[in-house]
């Protein structure tokens, strides 16, 4: 009875009566309690008829009756099939009181569980929140934006919205040279204070981190595919790649750009200022930049030669046409698109000149190449007729005495291949160890590169293996998050656990019992067999005794008196089994009455019976009261 | 909730008792809600905050104005802030601390995120008036009701106030009607989620 209990208060808890927590099982529920309890029942199974009945039982007498009268006409209403009324609530046994709160527990409408049937995850929660979200700004009204309080701000958005607009902040730092430390620790502002209107700082802030933070994922993910691959250190593997990067970029500059004639030009198109700025700032954007950086050029290379006046009005037209949405309305229409034209056909005219100019200067480029060319060709001819015109004066030289001389040239010859031979041969001794050595390098170098291929994948598999785990604690997380929410919502589940436990608990406990009353059934009849085969005995040996005693009683007067004794011995002995017999039963029927007294003194009768007169009594004055009223009025 | 190497790097600092006494940490994180919520240009003149290298105290205030940023972008529970911030090896103590200021100060965080961006017009009145229109220059007798609407409409973009006026025939307007309440119908049916 106590697990039923404690279900049944757990349950009664839930449906909303504050249960004190030393109250742990139904004797020890008053009156008051057992009327919260069925009345908080009554509201949850059906609010038509537990609304008009209050949970709290009143100070007077009538009154209670009353409710209670009401409570047993409504429990009776929703099906209860036992005997209720009044006197169910305020003078309970505990039995009735049992029954009448477990008809009205299992009448409890079980919306836990269905709201346990909804569709879980993620996007269930989202749906749920959003819809929570939209109830809630339903809810309230709308109110004009200067007179919304902060909650309002939130629902319905505050007055004035700001767009997005961001600018770069100089994020302070330890380390690095020792100018930017000086100005980290002195003039510059906190980072908050950085974007020049207010507004701009949290979506700065946001910005920076946002970069910040994808800069770095792009890191983690070049480094971990090729990076690794490259099997070079990270600083390197950078160098190496922008180093790339700005070739890549170069190519495509290099070939839109015409080659220049000239020698160093004076302008911005500096190739190597190109380059610089292309490196540093990537690769974007330089096909628009081109055209205007040419032009721009062009202008600066006429105001080289041009006098100060025609400069100032070139660089006035450039101006325009490079910006000629900034010239005001209040020049004359007509004169400004007179004067630009003279001016534009002026830059034609000039920009022709140019041209013509730039080509006369190719051709005699060109020219003095070819011709340095020429000048070229004939040294080198001029060159090889030296040489043979010197050959040919030592053969000359040697003419006249041609026999010893001869025969010293055969011995120079004879004498260099000897020298030729030694030499090989010591090539050779120096050659083997060498190649030896080569060899041996060369295979420590392949196993050294094996050995770094093998180290390469055993890092590579455990980037992976750090990315997977990473992964999976972060999917884990969001599970257990998502588990640890549904679990809030579902507060039914813990008690169903009590629930099964409880009734595992009691399955158990029945099963064992039953095991002993298997066992005392064996007993009882192995001793039922026993008196039995007993009784059958006795039966055997009395008749036969009988019978020889009774054979020899005729003739023999001590045998007669012996038959005798032995009659009147089986007689008490029958009427002392009786008597046993009878004492077991009249045990049985007192222990029967024991418990029925025991049962009978549970219900409390006197007490409750106190509580009845008492309750009279009080009754009785209360109308005395009410007559006098009466009468008074 | 992830916070920048630069961040996690301020973080560390500010978790370091040798750098950061308790008051200094206290009147720091002040500090950074102030400068997010109130006025950005509120300096660091603090006085618990005078002993601090200024280069780490600089760095340390742009830590925490962006990991608070973050959290409330995010909208981040105390788990996950308190996940984010053991991992820059912070203890309970000023985890908690940080809790409490960011619950302390998380609507108006959120009124100020609320406020980036933009919206489109809000309809916060109708007005309207029948007319009846007898002939026009391409027609000698029309007779058709026509309905001219004024939406009276709240820029929250610039805040002005321009109305919207049209004008519809019957059908066109009861069309309108009708999807308008299809509209209020829908978004009770998502309040029933």
């Amino acid at each position: 009875m106590e697990e039923v209990d404690k279900i049944l208060i757990h349950s009664l808890r839930q449906a909303g009566t504050p249960v004190p927590p030393e109250v742990q099982s139904v004797r020890d529920l008053t009156p008051e309690l057992v009327v919260e309890a069925a009345v908080r029942c009554l509201r949850a199974v059906r609010p038509a008829l537990g609304a008009p009945l209050s949970p709290l039982l009143p100070p007077g007498i009538s009154a209670r009756f009353r409710l209670a009268s009401d409570l047993a006409a409504a429990c009776q209403e929703l099906g209860f099939g036992g005997d209720v009324g009044y006197q169910t609530f305020l003078y309970s046994s505990e039995h009735d009181t049992r029954r009448l709160l477990l008809f009205l527990v299992e009448k409890l409408p079980r919306d836990e569980s269905e709201r346990g049937a909804e569709p879980p995850g993620k996007s269930g929660a989202l749906l749920r929140a959003i819809g929570a979200r939209i109830q809630e700004q339903l809810g309230t009204p709308w109110v004009p934006p200067a007179c919304r309080t902060a909650r309002l701000q939130r629902l319905q958005g505050t007055g004035q919205l700001r767009p997005f607009v961001t600018c770069p902040l100089v994020l302070p730092q330890s380390g690095g040279p020792p100018e930017l430390q000086e100005y980290f620790g002195g003039a510059a502002p906190p980072v908050p204070a950085q974007p020049p209107l207010s507004v701009g700082t949290p979506p700065s802030l946001l910005e920076a981190h946002a970069t910040q933070l994808s800069a770095r994922h792009d890191w983690e993910a070049e480094w971990g595919g090729p990076g690794l691959a490259s099997r070079l250190p990270p600083q390197e593997y950078v160098g190496r790649k922008r180093l790339r990067a700005r070739l890549r970029a170069l190519e495509p500059l290099r070939q839109a750009c015409p080659p220049r004639p000239q020698g160093p030009p004076p302008g911005p198109l500096d190739p190597a200022w190109l380059q610089e700025a292309f490196g540093a700032g990537g690769v974007g954007g330089f096909g628009g930049a081109l055209p205007k950086g040419s032009r721009f050029t062009r202008t600066q290379h006429l105001t080289h030669e041009q006098d100060p006046q025609i400069l100032l009005q070139q660089i006035q037209a450039a101006a325009e046409t490079l910006h000629p949405s900034k010239s005001p309305e209040e020049d004359a229409g007509a004169r400004r698109a007179g004067e630009e034209a003279a001016l534009e056909e002026t830059l034609a005219r000039l920009e022709a000149e140019i041209e013509g100019c730039r080509g006369e200067v190719r051709d005699a480029q060109l020219s003095l190449t070819q011709a340095e060319a020429e000048v070229r060709q004939g040294r080198l001819v001029l060159g090889g007729r030296e040489d043979a015109l010197r050959l040919k004066a030592r053969a000359v030289e040697l003419l006249p005495d041609a026999e010893s001389n001869m025969a010293k040239l055969q011995l120079v010859v004879e004498a260099s291949s000897r020298r030729i031979v030694s030499l090989a041969g010591q090539w050779e001794r120096h050659r083997g160890p060498l190649l030896a050595e080569y060899r041996h390098l060369r295979a420590l170098r392949d196993s050294a590169q094996l050995e770094s291929s093998r180290r390469l994948s055993e890092i590579r598999s455990l980037h992976e293996r750090s990315r997977s785990a990473a992964a999976e604690a972060r999917r884990k997380e969001e599970l257990y998050k998502q588990l640890v929410a549904e679990l809030e919502a579902l507060p039914r589940d813990v008690s169903r656990a009590v629930y099964t436990q409880r009734i595992l608990e009691i399955v158990g406990n029945i099963r064992k019992q039953k095991e002993e009353i298997g066992k005392i059934l064996v007993d009882t009849r192995a001793l039922q067999k026993e008196i039995n085969s007993l009784v059958g005995k006795l039966e055997r040996t009395f008749s036969v005794t009988d019978e020889l005693l009774f054979k020899d009683a005729k003739r023999d007067e001590v045998v007669r008196k012996a038959y005798k004794y032995l009659a009147a011995l089986h007689e008490n002995c029958a009427q002392l089994i009786q008597t046993i017999e009878d004492t077991g039963t009249i045990q049985r029927e007192i222990r029967d009455l024991e418990e029925q007294i025991e049962g009978e003194t549970s219900a409390k009768p006197p007490a409750s019976l106190d509580r009845i007169l008492s309750d009279c009594r009080e009754l009785r004055e209360e109308n005395a009261l009410l007559a006098a009223r009466a009468r008074h009025a | 909730m992830e916070l920048s190497a630069y961040a996690q790097g301020g973080w560390r600092l500010l978790g370091d008792p040798r750098c950061f006494p308790r008051r200094s940490y206290a009147s720091l994180l002040r500090a950074a809600f102030r400068s997010l919520l109130d006025h950005p240009h509120a300096g660091l003149d603090d006085p618990d905050l005078k002993d601090i290298d200024p280069t780490v105290l600089k760095h340390c205030h742009a830590a925490a104005a962006t990991c608070i940023l973050e959290a409330g972008k995010q909208n981040a529970d105390i788990s996950a802030i308190s996940t984010c911030l053991e991992d820059c090896k912070l203890d309970k103590e000023r985890i908690e601390q940080f809790c409490t200021e960011y619950q302390k100060n998380k609507d108006a965080l959120e009124i100020l995120l609320g406020s980036i961006g933009r919206s489109p017009l809000h309809i916060t009145d109708v007005s309207w008036r029948l007319e009846y229109q007898i002939k026009s220059n391409q027609l000698h007798k029309t007779y058709q009701p026509s309905y001219l609407v004024t939406l009276n409409v709240e820029n929250s973009d610039s805040g002005s106030h321009p109305d919207v006026r049209f004008s519809c025939t019957m059908e066109q307007l009861q069309d309108l009607v009708g999807k308008l309440k299809d509209a209020a119908k829908s978004l009770e049916r998502a309040t029933q989620m």
